[in-house]
């Protein structure tokens, strides 16, 4: 009897060890390459197996060309394996985050800008400036593009790839409205203009203004920016501002240049866009969406830029994305080399084509000049006139700017729902978005 | 012979070992923690700050989306709740006249509840409501406007509302188990007495059935009150438009998950217990008026 409960106590232990086990068992190869390599410091672990987590966002083209990326740097390098964790832009962050309360995070993070500083601020990214001119080949890379990831002095992220904002429009419709072109230095008062000639077409002129983006360079071309330089607040003092941005925005809707909000949220998806459909002119977005946009539609699109006046201060090159490591990762100059990979070889770049932002290796943007295809082409050509048409861009958003940009997005959607103000939305932002930074 | 009853509990012991460690560890041990991040403030990347009541205080005097949010999930238990459990109930007693294939009816009517939460429905949804959606074109045939379900704040909840109601599966079965017990003498007695189909429901089925009404109300409106999945994938995350389908368990995730606010979402998931355990509570105690057990002498 006694022998038996011994016999069954020891088998339970066993199952639960097993069950134990099995939760990580994934990870144990992770922690293999690393624990050995934190012996010898900043990897000289070339040689030894190495296992890499990288996590991106993005839609199905971006996953497949990072995926063979990383499987033309599997066999380059036979030591490293990497594996990827890829999801939509949503689902990424809500991933990541519990992620990293978990000391968890994957090696390699691809890096928003509106939430660089609230993942360095919390301890969670390394300091890439050691490997800089070690495992990452900066010789071709400007030293502002290099720096664009940097938070006081540490390198938190590093650029893939620069973007722009612009009027990406279709000039066919555009002369259907009665103009041959974007004029050029065109100011608001030409685009309310022109978005009348649109209405009284019948035609859309856009599909409305990512709030958080638009008002920024409406901000910045009226000499404030979003967020204050320090982060502690936000960066404009006059909500006259705010007033004059979004009333323009709703009066947009109300003539019917702009498509109501319940029809946008009616859409099933990208490809019912009345602009991808070609019921419409252009759209306010990021230079990296054009080669997408005009795949999508199956139209040719123009980039012109955005409607002044003083449209050199507002316009600004945004780093795209990051590529951040993890503070908790055990293998950080593997992850750097990988980095460095993909971010100066030319091969690689053939495969990635500019979906990350125009590149910042001036090598690798001559060598792909000639590789891709017009509409990329296009987009490079737009990035190098926005280098000397615009303003450096400022320190990197704050943290809590996620949960601003989720503010911001829910007012403009209330104001073009007609249900507050612009004026009492301006006083409400205020409150909410001081409080949310002041602390 | 203590011995020997002492070894009895061991062994007992020994075979709930597994649960008792499952639930120490998934349980109770996040059950107080989450009490204890109930009154700090947490972003999960710094240690909790003790803030006492003050998530609670902000909750109802500062955030005026967690009443919102607090009314639409009202909306949603009290519509969604009773509707579901009648839709349940007909379609019980449709399967419970016998037929040949009625395995194959169950199974059926089971199956949306099995895939009410996947993203396939979302997808379906969005072309049954979408501007020239099924939904639309029956409506604009007897003469109603079309509705932009997912534009308008009021008819997205009732999108959430409908989709519960179709997620009927489980009430179903559980009515009809109780249909089945109840002895098929009454119904023969009371037609021989005369009886029409509605007496035979109102005086026999209603009360024979009260007991698992009651079960099922409960089960259901606590369940509802959880509801998380339908409002994420309809709204794609957002609890759009206009915060119409920004049921109670999704605005926790934002703030948890979203926003970084571990100490609030614990606060809300603490204020969602409470509500759960009263309204629970009160079905309870109405139920004395209205159920009927048999082993109790019909009372």
């Amino acid at each position: 009897m006694k022998k038996s409960l011994y016999l069954l106590l020891g088998f339970m232990t066993v199952l639960i060890l097993a069950a134990c086990g099995g939760e990580n068992g994934t990870e144990e190869t992770n922690t293999d390459g690393g624990t050995e390599e934190t012996g010898n410091e900043s990897g000289e672990a070339s040689g030894e197996d190495v296992t890499l987590r990288i996590a991106w966002w993005g839609e199905q083209t971006r996953h497949d060309s990072t995926l063979e990326v990383i499987k033309m740097y599997e066999e380059q390098n036979p030591h490293v394996t990497i594996e990827p964790e890829y999801a939509s832009w949503e689902d990424y962050w809500r991933k990541l985050a519990p992620q990293a309360a978990a000391n968890e995070l994957p090696d390699i993070i691809a890096m928003d800008l509106s939430y660089l500083s609230q993942y360095a601020q919390n301890g969670q990214l390394a300091d890439l400036t050691p490997f800089l001119e070690n495992e990452i080949d900066v010789s071709n890379i400007s030293e502002d593009n290099v720096n664009a990831g940097r938070i006081d002095d540490n390198l938190f992220g590093f650029n893939l790839g620069v973007n722009a904002v612009g009027f990406q429009y279709n000039p066919q419709k555009l002369s259907e409205i009665g103009y041959d072109e974007i004029p050029e230095g065109w100011t608001w008062d030409d685009f309310q203009e022109m978005s009348q000639a649109a209405a009284d077409a019948g035609m859309y002129f856009d599909n409305g203004f990512q709030a958080d983006v638009f008002f920024n360079y409406y901000l910045r071309t009226n000499g404030a920016r979003l967020y204050a330089e320090d982060g502690s607040g936000l960066g404009y003092e006059d909500d006259q501002l705010f007033v004059d941005f979004f009333s323009m925005t709703t009066e947009e809707v109300e003539k019917g240049a702009t498509p109501t909000p319940d029809f946008l949220a009616q859409l099933a998806g990208p490809e019912d866009d009345p602009i991808i459909k070609g019921e419409g002119v252009g759209i306010f977005q990021w230079s990296n969406q054009f080669v997408g946009l005009e795949e999508l539609s199956g139209l040719d699109f123009e980039i012109a830029p955005m409607p002044g006046p003083t449209m050199e201060e507002g316009l600004f090159l945004k780093p795209s994305m990051f590529f951040s490591v993890a503070e908790n990762s055990e293998a950080k100059a593997e992850a750097a080399k990988f980095i460095s990979f993909f971010v100066n070889n030319v091969e690689a770049n053939k495969v990635i084509l500019g979906d990350r932002g125009v590149p910042i290796n001036s090598e690798v943007l001559e060598a792909l000049k000639s590789e891709v295809s017009d509409s990329q082409a296009q987009v490079f050509e737009y990035i190098e006139w926005v280098e000397n048409n615009s303003t450096p861009m400022g320190p990197a958003d704050p943290a809590g700017a996620g949960e601003i940009i989720e503010l911001l997005t829910s007012l403009s959607e209330q104001m073009a729902y007609g249900e507050i103000t612009p004026e009492d939305a301006a006083t409400h932002f205020r409150t909410q978005a001081e409080s949310i930074l002041g602390n | 012979m203590l011995q020997s009853h002492m070894k009895q509990n061991l062994w007992g012991y020994l075979f709930i070992g597994p649960f008792i460690i499952g639930f120490l560890a998934f349980t109770i041990i996040p059950i107080i923690s989450s009490l204890y991040f109930s009154f700090t403030s947490y972003d999960l990347f710094s240690p909790p700050r003790w803030i006492g009541l003050d998530n609670f205080t902000q909750m109802f005097t500062e955030d005026p989306r967690y009443l919102h949010s607090l009314k639409i999930t009202f909306i949603y238990v009290f519509a969604g709740v009773p509707l579901r459990l009648a839709f349940a109930l007909i379609v019980a007693m449709l399967l419970n006249t016998a037929s040949r294939a009625v395995g194959l009816y169950r199974t059926m009517y089971y199956l949306p509840s099995l895939i009410g939460g996947s993203v396939a429905v979302a997808i379906m949804w969005r072309q049954i409501f979408g501007d020239d959606g099924i939904v639309n074109l029956a409506l604009g045939f007897i003469g109603i406007d079309a509705v932009r379900w997912f534009g308008d704040p009021t008819a997205a909840l009732w999108m959430l509302i409908f989709l519960s109601v179709w997620q009927f599966g489980s009430s179903m079965l559980i009515f009809l188990a109780g249909l089945k017990s109840i002895p098929q003498s009454y119904y023969e007695a009371a037609s021989v007495d005369g009886a029409s189909f509605f007496q035979k429901f109102f005086n026999i089925t209603l009360p024979m059935l009260s007991p698992v009404i009651l079960f099922n109300a409960i089960m259901q409106t606590i369940g509802a009150f959880m509801t998380f999945v339908p409002a994420f994938i309809i709204s794609k995350g957002t609890g759009g438009p206009l915060d119409g389908t920004l049921l109670y368990s999704l605005y926790l995730f934002k703030q948890g998950f979203e926003f970084f606010h571990m100490g609030y979402a614990s606060a809300m998931a603490w204020i969602m217990l409470i509500i759960i355990a009263i309204l629970t509570s009160i079905i309870f105690f109405t139920s004395r008026f209205w159920v009927h057990y048999e082993s109790e002498g019909g009372r």
